[in-house]
This record gives C-alpha cells, structure tokens and sequence, in this order.
C-alpha cells in the first residue's frame, strides 16, 4: 500500500502541500516543547537540560519502530523509501561544523527559523550567519566538491553496512535509549539547576 | 481519593513510557518470521501475463537477425538434443529445467540485450518467461508459436492464393527472401540461375582504358601557425 505518494495513492501534487502541512504542525511543536530557547537546546551540552536528545532520540525510535511493524504488516514497502546517500567525509566535517555552530549558538538550522518566527533576536543573527555561510560555501565549491561529492558510499543504511537483523537493532537501539534517558536524568540531577 | 492515585501513578509516566517503548521494540523481536514475497506482486504478474507485450512475430524477428541487429540475444529454452539437431542462428541453449541456475543468470538479467525467448511451441518459452518476469528480469520476449511457427512462415512460407490481398502477397516475398537468407533453396531461382549461366555467352573482355591520372602538384608548406 505505502508509501502513499509513489504508489499514486495520493497524487503527486499533493506532495508539497502535505510538506508544509506537516512542516507547519513541526514548527508548532518544535516550538510548543520550547526547542526556540536556544538556553534549552544548549542545556544538552552542559547537562542542565536533555530535552533535546530525548525528543529526538523518541521521535527516531517511534518512526523506526512504526515503521517496521507497518513494514512487517504489509501496509508499507520499507524497500521504497528514501535513504539518504552517504557521502562519508562530506558528513564527518559538514556535522562537526554543524555542531560548533550548534553548541555556540544554542540552535540548529530548523529551530533557529522556528525562533525567528516568534521574534528572537539571537536567532536572527543565526540565520544571517547561515546565510553568510552559505555564501562562503557556494563561493568556495570549486575547491570544496571533491569533499562535497566524493566518498560516496552509496544508499546505505547501519542495518545493511553492519549485516544486523533490523529488529534486534531496534531492540538494542531502544533499550539502549532508554538507559541514555535514565543516564541523562541522574546527570541532569547532579548539575546545579539553571532558570531560564 | 482517586485522584491521588492517579497522581501517584502519573509520576511513573516517563517509566511506564519506556516500558511501553522497550514492550513495542521486543514485540518485533517475537513477531513469527515470514519469507517476504520477493519480486514482483502477483497483481503485476498477472497483468503481465496476460499482455501480449512480450510476443515477437516470427516476421519481426526474422528482420531483426537479417538486419544483425546487435542488440538481439536468442535462448533457446528446449533440451540440448533439440538444440543440437535444429536451432536459430546464434542461439544460446538454456534448458528450461536451467532457467534459474547460476550460470544462466547473466543471459536473463541484463539491461544491454533484447532477450528473445524461444522453444517448439511458445509455451515452454511463456513458463520461462513468467518466472523471470516473477523474478524482475527486463528486456525478455517471447517467440510466438516458437519453432514450429518459425518453421511454417519463415522457412516454408505458404504461397498465397490469388483471392488473397497484396498484404499476404508482400508478405509472402519477404518470407520467401528471408528463407533464403536462412539457406533454403528454391528450383526456380536456382534453374534460373543455371539458365543465366548457359545462355549468356560470356563477354569478352573490353581492353582496360589507362587514364593516365595527373598527380597534383604538392604546393610548398607556407608557415601555417
């Protein structure tokens, strides 16, 4: 049966307005869980608050696991979704820049928008920042497209590269989590209490 | 009074949370295992079966080798003792009974050729055709009415009767032309070709003219860069 838009369930063009359907009810969340502080999203750096990788470690998990039941049940064909390609070094530096940019500014790019939508003066000089960088890369492509394109590993995905059974993964992958929340709650207990 | 007990089991929620979550991601663990239908889905299968997309005309083919279209590949699917005793030009013999082993795979699964599928009738050749098509193999046709059809239009074309429309009788030429493409002799072109040989004396000769070519006059390189 799935996925809904190339099995032409749902027509194609119905594809950019569902995008902003769903990114319009993520911006609302991102911002009703208070992911626009950028005092919270720091707080995972300095184990006052691990609000962040708890979100996102659940969201992961419940798509990961949603995922395989409906596969398993027959209602989606896992083998039809996207993966994202792996260019390898490309990654490594891309999310190292992304996370000095992360940790010293106390945004990521998708809730740095969502903190300029309600007005926050930090978060606009962060997305002019991105913009400056995006400007620095696009001028400096020539020199940075070996690294931007080479060392592609092809569509891979930790399941097929490390020859795991997708469901003990998720399985060790899940309690593993759950020990990393008990683990980051003990932390956050230890850490003197910030108010923001 | 209730109240409080929902109170107190409410301050567990991150707890029973977890416990939901770890239950859910076992339960995938315990699920009994089925073999995932593999290739295409039965629906498809159908719907290609009953196409007759996948037939080739013996006419259609017979243009395709006398044109040596490179891009043709022909398997024949009959044992090798039929392949041994009369077979298609360069064809290759997978018997049906092969159709799925490992060294017949690059001949089936390929995006370079058309494969052309091919036995007596076309019926062993449709059965190998389903279970490639069932497996997602590309570019596989089948023969229609195999060798036997090949035999009784290509090499041995039956002359139309004189009520029948110009379509048949220009089929008929082609036919006949390719059977001698593919070595069948006819006593007609062949008297006739002796004919020409007994009654044509031979000319003789005319003396060659020599025209004695002017050689050109290589002009001296002029500094060129």
């Amino acid at each position: 049966m799935g996925p809904l838009i190339p099995n032409d369930i749902i027509p194609f063009e119905w594809n950019s307005i569902i995008a902003i359907v769903i990114g319009i009810f993520f911006g609302f969340i991102l911002e009703a869980s208070g992911f626009s502080s950028s005092r919270k999203l720091a707080g995972v750096f300095y184990g006052y608050d691990f609000a962040v990788l708890k979100v996102f470690f659940t969201a992961a998990l419940v798509s990961a696991i949603g995922i395989l039941y409906l596969d398993y049940l027959g209602y989606l064909d896992m083998s039809m979704l996207y993966i994202h390609p792996t260019y390898l070094w490309g990654a490594i530096i891309g999310g190292a820049i992304m996370g000095i940019g992360f940790v010293a500014a106390g945004f990521c790019p998708g809730t740095s928008l969502c903190a300029v939508a309600i007005g926050k003066i930090d978060a606009i000089v962060y997305v002019f920042g991105i913009m400056i960088g995006i400007f620095i890369f696009s001028q400096l492509y020539g020199l940075l497209d070996p690294i931007h394109n080479g060392y592609f590993q092809g569509y891979v995905t930790l399941m097929d590269s490390l020859d795991f059974d997708p469901y003990w993964f998720i399985f060790l992958f899940t309690i593993a989590a759950v020990i990393i929340f008990a683990f980051s709650d003990l932390i956050r207990k230890r850490v003197k209490k910030v108010f923001y | 009074m209730l109240n409080r007990k929902l109170v107190k089991v409410l301050s567990f929620r991150y707890v029973i949370l977890a416990v939901v979550f770890v239950i859910l991601a076992g339960g995938l663990l315990l699920l009994p295992k089925h073999e995932k239908q593999e290739g295409i889905s039965p629906e498809n299968l159908l719907a290609n079966a009953f196409s007759p997309e996948r037939y080739i005309t013996t006419d259609e083919l017979a243009d395709r080798i006398i044109n040596q279209d490179p891009s043709l590949l022909l398997l024949d699917v009959r044992d090798e003792s039929s392949f041994k005793t009369y077979t298609l030009p360069n064809a290759i013999n997978i018997p049906l009974s092969k159709v799925l082993e490992e060294d017949s795979q690059p001949y089936l699964n390929q995006n370079a050729f058309d494969v052309i599928l091919f036995s007596n009738d076309n019926f062993h050749s449709d059965q190998a055709w389903i279970l490639c098509n069932r497996l997602g193999y590309k570019n596989l046709h089948v023969l229609k009415g195999g060798l036997n059809e090949w035999y009784n239009t290509i090499i041995n074309p039956k002359k139309p009767t004189e009520n029948m429309a110009s379509i048949e009788f220009e089929k008929y030429n082609f036919r006949k032309a390719a059977s001698m493409y593919f070595g069948v002799a006819y006593p007609e072109k062949v008297v006739q070709k002796a004919e020409v040989k007994k009654y044509v004396p031979k000319q003789p000769e005319a003396p060659k003219k020599v025209v004695p070519k002017k050689k050109k006059k290589k002009m001296p390189l002029e500094g060129g860069c």
